[in-house]
C-alpha cells in the first residue's frame, strides 16, 4: 500500500466537479484507493493506494486519468507529441553488470506552481520507495535544463570526483557524500555494492547528480521559475526506468508540459542499439472474450468490450470474432495475462452491477480431527473451573528464561524482530501463563486459567509447530493436589493411562514436580511452581500446574507440522 | 379475621426484638443494632416477620444532616479565622495587614475573608493601612464558634439557624442520611398471648432429612435480596469462543477446515503465490525473519519447478511471467506466516474438486503494536474450487459472508489489490455507528498460482477481517484487547451474541 497527500480543492479542480468527500471517495475506488483521512483545516487529504504495481496511480493526475474514463469524460490511451530533443546520453560499459539502465526526456514550457512541484517530487520519492525497491531498482532525478549541454555522459567516475550536493553549499568529495550527507547515508550502501561510483555529467563537465543517491544543488533541482527540465531515471533494468519515465512524463503532459525525447547511446554490451525514450513501446495482449465471459460469468459482446477497455484507458486496436487485441498504455507494466484485462472489464462493468450469484458449490464442511481434540481439552480444562486465555506465540525471551528460572535455550528467532518482546517463538505455554498472573495480582484468587494453543519448536533441527495444553493454579490455599486432580479428571475422561515420575526442573520446587509419562515417553510436565519465580514476578500465593503436549495423548488427533 | 384471633408463630429472636421496640415505641434501625447486637443481615430478617405480621411499621426516612467540613473542623479547633485575628487585636492597636497575616499565621485567602468579615460586621477600621479593633469588648461571632466546637464534639445541635452561613462558608455540608424508623403498630401485651416462639435452623442437615425432624423444623428463611458472594466459573476466553463460533458457520456452509505450520517456507508463503522474489512484501520490514534456523527444504516435487517456470517466463498460463532468475535458495528461507494464504497454498497440492476450504491462523508481520496493529493477529481465510465456478460466484460468496457471518444485509464491493488474485474484490458492509467498514477481501488466483499446480480448474481465495467484526460487535476499540491479559475483562466480559 502507497498513502500520498493531496489537496481537496485541487483534486475537485482537476475533476472540473465539486463533489462531497464520499463521492470523491466513491470515485477513487475504480482507482483501487481510499480517502484515509481528511484534514480540513490544510484542506488535505491523505489517500491510501492499495495497488503495489501500479505506480501511474500514485499521483493526483493518474487516479484521476483513471476516474475521468470511467466518467466517460475521457477513453483510451491518452497520447501526446514527442518530438525531438537533439540531447544524448552516453552510457560507459563499465556500468553495465551495476546499474547500466538509464531512460531520460525532455519536458519544456512547463509551469508549475509549488503545489504541484511538491506533488511531483512526492510522486517520485513514493515510486523511488516502493516501485524502485528504495533506489536499488531505480531511481529518478529532475534537473534544470538551461545549465545542461549535450551530450550527456552517464559513467564511473573515481571517489575523488567533487560537487556541491543538494541541501550543501560546500563541494564534497563522492566519497565524502556517502560518509557525511544525510542521503549518502541512506543509499550510499548502494554505491558501495557496485564497487565504483556512477555520474551523470554535462558536455560542459558539470555534475547533474551521484545517482541513485544525490542531484546537485543547483543544477539538480526544479522550482516555480523552471520551464525546461531534463527528467533521468537510472536503475537495473530497462523496462522499469522506461515505465517510470513514462509515468512522469503523463503526469507533466497533464499540466501542459512539452515532451521531447533523448537519445540514449548504450555500448554493445549494455545494448544492442541506441535508444530513444521515452520509449512507446505499443505493447499488445489478446484476448479471447468467450474465454473471459465464462471466467467472469458475463455475457459481454466484442463492441461492448472494446469500449469498456477504453473507459479503463486501454486501446482496443483490432476486433477479430471473439478475439480482442487490446493496446497496454506506455506508463503500465502490470499486464501479465489475460486475466488481468479481465479484471479491468470487471471493474468498468462496476463490481456492484455484475450482481452476486446465489450460493452454489455444495460440498460437505467440517473442523479438522485436531480442531476437534483441542476443543475437546478446552472444554474440560473450562470444566475444571479454568478461565481460558489466549497469549502470543511469538514472545519475549525474558518471559520464557529467566522470569521461569530457566537458562538460555535453542529457540526458534526472529532475524528481524521490531523490539525484543516479540523476538522468540515460545516452545512451551505455562511461562506465558506466569507471566499473565504477574499481571493480575490485584485480582481475587483463586485464579485458575490455561492455554490451549500452537507452540513451535525444532526436533531435529527441524522445525514444527504443535499444540500443547497448559493449567496453572493460583490461590493462598493451592496446592499439588489442585493441579494433579484436575491433570488426573483430563487424562481419565481422555481415556489415557498415565504416571508421574519425579524430577527436577527450574521453573519447579524441588521434590514437588514431576514429568507426565504416557506409555513410557515423555509428553508433559506438572508441579509446583518455584518460589523464587513467584517473587521474580511479585505472585503472592503458590502456584501450581501443568503443561502436557497433546500430539502424545494417544486418543487425540493432535499431530506435529512440520515446516519442511 | 384480626390479628389479635390468630395465632402468630415467631422466632425466639424476634419475639425479642419486637419487645425492644414496644419499650420504646419508635426506634431507628441502628439504635436497634445497638441494643440487640445483631448485625443488620439478621436483624432485617427478624424485622421481616414482625412487618409481616403487622405488628411494626418499618418506614425509610431520609433526613438531611449537616457535617462539618475539613474547614470547619479546623475553624472549631483553631478558633474562625476572624476570632483570630479580633483576639491578636485586642492587645495590639494598628496592625498593618502584612503583619497580621504573618501574626495570625494564614494564607491570605483567609486572611482578606476575615478582614472582610470583621469590616462587614462594623467591628474594625483600617486607617492608613493600619487595622484596629473599634470596641474591644465585643465578642465575634461567637454563637457560631460555639456551635462548630458542639458540632466537633458530636453532640445533637440545632443548627437550623447558621446552616445558610454554615454552608456559605465551607465550614459544613448538608449530607443526606438515610434511616430506618421502626415504629410499634400493636403494644406487644395485646398480642403476647398468641405468640407461638418456633423451632427454626438455618441450615438442612443429611441427619435432618434422615431422620424426619425436618417437619418439626422452620427453616429460616434465605435473605433473597443479599448480593452472593463473588464467582468466577471456568470460561472460553471471549475472542476464542468468537473464533469458534465463526468456524461453526463456515463448517454449516460447507467449508472444511484447513491448517499449516506458524514457521514457512518462503516457497508457501510467497512463490506459489506468484510473488516475484523482489516484491516488496518480501523485504525485511514486511516479513519475519526465522534466524535460527535460517533455511527449511523445499519439496522436491514437480511443482516447485513449475512455480520457478512461472515466475521465470510464465509457465504455459500464457503470462509474460516476472521474467528474472528464480532463486531457490530464497524460496527455501524460513519466515513466520505473514498471511492465511501460505495455508491455502500448500492446500492447491493434490487439491480436490469441487472442495471448499478455510483456514483461522496466527499470522505475523513486523508492525510496532499499538491500539489498531498486532505484530501477531488472526487472518480468516480460504478457497473454493468448482471447474464452473465464475468472478459473479466469488461475489456470491463475498455476499454470503456478509449476510451469514457479518449479518449484515448492507454491503458492497470495490476494486482491490492482492498479488496472487485477478479480479480482486473488497468486500464492505455498513456499520451503523462507524459507516462502510472492511469486511472481507477476494480474487480469483491467478493461473501462475493454480497451474503449477496442475489446477486447471478456477479456484476463488478470500479472506475475512474477523478480527475488525469481533471489536465491532464488542465496543472494543484497542486491538490489543483481543489478547488481552485483563483477569477482570476475561472473567467478565459479556456472552451476549451481537
Amino acid at each position: 500500500m502507497v498513502s500520498i497527500k493531496a489537496s481537496y480543492k485541487k483534486m475537485q479542480e482537476m475533476l472540473g466537479k465539486q463533489l462531497s468527500i464520499e463521492q470523491l471517495e466513491d470515485l477513487l475506488s475504480y482507482a483501487k484507493s481510499e480517502i484515509d483521512q481528511y484534514i480540513e483545516e490544510e484542506d488535505m487529504l491523505v489517500i491510501d493506494i492499495k495497488t503495489s504495481n501500479r505506480p501511474d496511480l500514485w499521483s493526483p493526475e493518474g487516479m484521476i486519468r483513471e476516474i475521468k474514463g470511467i466518467l466517460e469524460e475521457e477513453s483510451g490511451i491518452p497520447e501526446y507529441e514527442v518530438k525531438e530533443s537533439g540531447y544524448v546520453v552516453k552510457v560507459d560499459s563499465q556500468l553495465a553488470s551495476t546499474r547500466p539502465y538509464i531512460a531520460c526526456a525532455v519536458a519544456k514550457n512547463i509551469s508549475l506552481t509549488d503545489y504541484y512541484i511538491k506533488q511531483i517530487m512526492q510522486l517520485s520519492e513514493k515510486i523511488d520507495y516502493s516501485y524502485g525497491r528504495q533506489r536499488k531498482r531505480s531511481s529518478i532525478g529532475f534537473y534544470n535544463l538551461s545549465m545542461i549541454k549535450s551530450p550527456i555522459e552517464y559513467k564511473v567516475i573515481e571517489e575523488t570526483h567533487e560537487f556541491i550536493p543538494l541541501e550543501s553549499t560546500e563541494k564534497m568529495s563522492l566519497e565524502r557524500i556517502l560518509e557525511e550527507h544525510e542521503k549518502g547515508k541512506e543509499f550510499g550502501h548502494i554505491i558501495k555494492g557496485y564497487g565504483h561510483y556512477p555520474i551523470l555529467l554535462s558536455a560542459d563537465g558539470t555534475t547533474l547528480s551521484l545517482p541513485p543517491v544525490i542531484n546537485s544543488n543547483d543544477v539538480g533541482k526544479i522550482t516555480e521559475e523552471t520551464t525546461g527540465s531534463l527528467i533521468e531515471v537510472t536503475g537495473t533494468n530497462f523496462e522499469t526506468v522506461n515505465v517510470v519515465l513514462n509515468i512522469l512524463c503523463q503526469v507533466l503532459v497533464t499540466h501542459g508540459a512539452e515532451i521531447y525525447s533523448v537519445k540514449i547511446e548504450y555500448p554493445p554490451d549494455i545494448y544492442t542499439r541506441s535508444v530513444i525514450t521515452p520509449l512507446f513501446d505499443k505493447e499488445e495482449i489478446e484476448i479471447n472474450l468467450d474465454v473471459v465471459n465464462k471466467y467472469l460469468g458475463t455475457k459481454m459482446k466484442p463492441k461492448d468490450a472494446a469500449k469498456l477497455v477504453a473507459k479503463r484507458r486501454f486501446n482496443c486496436n483490432s476486433i477479430d470474432s471473439n478475439i480482442l487485441t487490446i493496446e497496454i498504455p506506455p506508463y503500465r507494466k502490470d499486464i501479465l495475462h489475460w486475466v488481468d484485462i479481465a479484471e479491468e472489464l470487471a471493474i468498468a462493468l462496476d463490481y456492484n452491477k455484475i450482481g452476486p450469484t446465489k450460493w452454489k458449490v455444495l460440498t460437505t464442511g467440517g473442523l479438522l480431527p485436531e480442531t476437534e481434540s483441542e476443543n475437546l481439552v478446552r472444554n474440560i480444562l473450562v470444566g475444571a473451573g479454568g478461565t481460558e486465555v489466549l497469549t502470543n506465540i511469538l514472545t519475549d525471551p525474558e518471559i520464557l528464561t529467566t522470569k521461569v528460572n530457566i537458562d538460555k535455550q535453542e529457540y526458534v528467532r526472529i532475524e528481524n524482530p521490531v523490539t525484543s518482546t516479540y523476538s522468540v517463538m515460545r516452545k512451551m505455554i505455562y511461562p506465558l501463563l506466569i507471566n499473565v498472573l504477574s499481571k493480575n495480582t490485584h485480582e481475587t484468587y483463586p485464579q485458575m486459567l490455561f492455554e490451549v494453543g500452537e507452540i513451535v519448536k525444532l526436533i531435529d533441527k527441524k522445525v514444527v509447530t504443535q499444540s500443547n495444553a497448559a493449567f496453572l493454579c493460583a490461590d493462598a490455599d493451592a496446592s499439588f493436589e489442585d493441579t494433579h486432580k484436575r491433570l488426573n479428571q483430563l487424562l481419565s475422561l481422555l481415556d489415557t493411562d498415565y504416571e508421574i515420575k519425579q524430577i527436577n526442573h527450574p521453573s519447579f520446587t524441588e521434590g514437588r514436580c514431576g514429568l507426565i509419562l504416557i506409555e513410557n515417553k515423555k509428553c508433559g510436565i506438572i508441579g509446583e511452581i518455584h518460589p523464587s519465580i513467584l517473587e521474580n514476578n511479585q505472585i503472592w500465593v503458590p502456584v501450581v500446574g501443568f503443561e502436557i503436549e497433546l500430539p502424545l495423548i494417544p486418543s487425540l488427533k493432535c499431530n506435529v507440522k512440520s515446516t519442511d | 379475621m384480626s390479628n389479635l384471633e390468630k395465632k402468630i408463630s415467631l422466632p425466639s429472636e424476634a419475639v425479642k426484638i419486637y419487645q425492644i421496640i414496644d419499650e420504646n415505641a419508635k426506634i431507628s434501625i441502628k439504635e436497634l443494632e445497638k441494643q440487640t447486637k445483631l448485625d443488620r443481615g439478621k436483624l432485617e430478617y427478624y424485622l421481616g416477620f414482625l412487618v409481616t405480621n403487622e405488628l411494626i411499621s418499618r418506614l425509610e426516612i431520609v433526613s438531611h444532616q449537616i457535617y462539618l467540613t475539613n474547614n470547619g473542623k479546623e475553624a472549631a479547633e483553631d478558633q474562625l479565622v476572624e476570632r483570630r485575628i479580633a483576639k491578636i487585636l485586642k492587645e495590639k492597636v494598628g496592625v498593618s495587614f502584612t503583619d497580621l497575616s504573618k501574626l495570625v499565621k494564614t494564607e491570605n485567602k483567609e486572611m482578606n475573608a476575615g478582614v472582610g468579615l470583621l469590616k462587614k460586621q462594623g467591628l474594625i477600621k483600617i486607617d492608613k493601612g493600619q487595622i484596629s479593633l473599634i470596641d474591644k469588648k465585643k465578642e465575634v461571632n461567637k454563637e457560631l464558634q460555639t456551635i462548630l466546637e458542639q458540632l466537633l464534639s458530636g453532640k445533637t445541635v440545632d443548627t437550623s439557624d447558621f446552616n445558610e452561613i454554615l454552608l456559605q462558608r465551607n465550614l459544613a455540608s448538608l449530607e443526606e442520611v438515610k434511616d430506618i424508623l421502626l415504629e410499634i403498630l400493636i403494644p406487644y401485651k395485646e398480642v403476647s398471648s398468641s405468640i407461638q416462639k418456633m423451632n427454626e435452623v438455618s441450615r438442612l442437615t443429611p441427619e435432618m432429612i434422615r431422620d424426619g425432624s425436618w417437619r418439626d423444623t422452620r427453616l429460616r428463611e434465605y435473605n433473597l435480596k443479599a448480593s452472593p458472594p463473588t464467582f468466577y466459573g471456568g470460561r472460553k476466553q471471549p475472542y476464542a469462543e468468537f473464533l469458534d463460533e465463526v468456524k461453526q458457520k463456515l463448517c454449516a456452509l460447507g467449508f472444511k477446515e484447513m491448517r499449516g505450520p506458524i514457521v514457512e517456507l518462503e516457497f508457501w508463503n510467497f512463490d506459489a503465490l506468484f510473488q516475484a522474489q523482489n516484491h516488496s512484501a518480501r523485504e525485511w520490514s514486511d516479513v519475519y525473519q526465522v534466524s535460527n534456523p535460517k533455511q527449511g527444504k523445499l519439496p522436491k516435487a514437480d511443482y516447485v519447478e513449475n512455480v520457478k517456470k512461472a515466475h521465470e517466463y510464465g509457465y504455459d498460463t500464457g503470462s509474460k511471467g516476472w521474467r528474472y532468475k528464480w532463486d531457490p535458495i530464497k524460496s527455501a528461507q524460513l519466515v513466520l506466516r505473514a498471511h492465511g494464504t501460505s495455508v491455502s497454498a500448500r492446500t492447491l497440492v493434490d487439491l480436490e474438486v469441487p472442495s471448499k476450504y478455510f483456514s483461522i491462523s496466527r499470522c505475523y508481520r513486523p508492525d510496532t503494536v499499538d491500539a489498531t496493529h498486532l505484530c501477531e493477529f488472526t487472518q480468516v481465510e480460504g478457497i473454493v474450487v468448482d471447474p464452473s465456478i465464475t468472478f459473479r460466484d466469488l461475489l456470491g460468496i463475498l455476499k454470503a459472508f456478509a449476510v451469514d457471518i457479518a449479518e449484515n444485509e448492507h454491503f458492497k464491493f470495490k476494486p482491490d489489490y492482492y498479488p496472487f488474485t485477478e479480479p480482486s474484490v473488497e468486500l464492505n458492509v455498513l456499520d451503523p455507528n462507524l459507516g462502510w467498514i472492511e469486511f472481507g477481501g477476494a480474487g480469483i488466483f491467478r493461473p501462475e498460482v493454480t497451474k503449477p499446480f496442475g489446477i486447471e480448474a478456477p479456484v476463488i481465495a478470500w479472506g475475512l477481517g474477523i478480527e475488525r467484526l469481533f471489536m465491532v460487535k464488542n465496543g472494543i476499540t484497542d486491538i490489543r484487547e483481543l489478547f488481552s491479559h485483563k483477569f477482570d475483562w476475561l472473567r467478565t466480559a459479556k456472552m451476549s451474541r451481537g
